[in-house]
């Protein structure tokens, strides 16, 4: 069905009815959680392997986040949400390209189906809110009516467009990539799909990258000096 | 026939707006690159999300596509 509209559940978990999305996120969690469990089952001081590898990902992103959000406590509080973020995103956005996947009935990537970027995008505008909140503690309200009370309904439209946008852009880019490959694979089954695919392999990492920054640029914005 | 050809319109008008954008963020972040390699790092980062958010506005126009093609069928 076209827009990817939940078209059969598998089975319920109590009132919950579970689709063929849920259990990719399930897989997708599983494969993460492994690898992080292996990663950190046998932690020595001089890291080695696996460990070594997490290690330099998380110290990266800690001194970017540091870097793009100037305080370094709000920075350390939220850097392992936006983290989470990324790795979940890119998975999501590279499980469509794994060959043979179009063969599997019911399966797509997760981020291809808007009520999942939707989920993602509640949860970084509900992560903003208290953010902003527990820094400046009432003070928060007044970015609402920054830089005078007239631009209120103005702030409050903005905060409501930030999930909005960060939804579509996430959903409409995977979403429109996985229709142009499943076109070119309809009209020319090999070879010239691969081109395309190629193409989308930097298009879903650098998706993971911008829905990353423009969480961390909103939980900065929320929590830095009046803007 | 009608459907058919909103379908084309919106994401082509959407397209060449997006374009000229993209035309006009990049060239500049090229120049800014060129002129002071040194800011290399920041600019292609902020040059990244803004692309984002000019790519967004073309993404509608593809939505809008998809939503008008899913009527026709």
């Amino acid at each position: 069905m076209i827009f990817g509209m939940l078209d059969g559940d598998l089975f319920s978990l109590g009132p919950i009815l579970v689709d063929h999305l849920v259990v990719t996120e399930w897989v997708i969690i599983a494969i993460l959680g492994i690898i992080a469990f292996m990663a950190t089952r046998n932690m020595q001081v001089v890291p080695r392997g696996l460990q070594n590898a997490f290690e330099a990902i998380i110290v990266w992103t800690y001194d970017f986040f540091t870097q793009l959000m100037d305080k370094e406590h709000v920075a350390k509080k939220w850097a392992p949400l936006l983290s989470c973020f990324f790795l979940f995103i890119i998975i999501s956005n590279y499980s469509g390209l794994i060959p043979g996947a179009g063969n599997i009935s019911g399966f797509q990537p997760p981020t291809s189906n808007w009520n999942v970027t939707m989920t993602l995008a509640l949860i970084t505008f509900f992560s903003v809110h208290v953010a902003g909140f527990s820094e400046k503690k009432l003070g928060y309200f007044g970015n609402f009516v920054s830089p005078s009370p007239l631009m209120l309904p103005l702030n409050i439209i903005e905060e409501i467009a930030h999930p909005l946008s960060l939804t579509v852009r996430l959903f409409g880019n995977i979403f429109g990539e996985e229709m142009v490959i499943a076109f070119l694979l309809f009209l020319a089954p090999f070879i010239v799909p691969s081109l395309i695919m190629g193409l989308s392999l930097l298009l879903g990492g650098i998706q993971a990258i911008v829905f990353t920054i423009l969480s961390a640029s909103y939980i900065a914005a929320a929590t830095g000096e009046s803007h | 026939m009608a459907v058919a050809l909103g379908a084309g319109l919106a994401v082509s008008i959407a397209g060449i707006g997006g374009g000229i954008g993209m035309g006009l963020a990049g060239g500049k972040a090229f120049e800014a690159i060129a002129r002071q390699p040194e800011v290399g790092g920041d600019v292609r980062t902020l040059l990244f999300v803004t692309l984002a958010f000019i790519e967004t506005l073309s993404i509608y126009g593809l939505l809008i596509a998809f939503m008008l093609v899913g009527k026709i069928s």
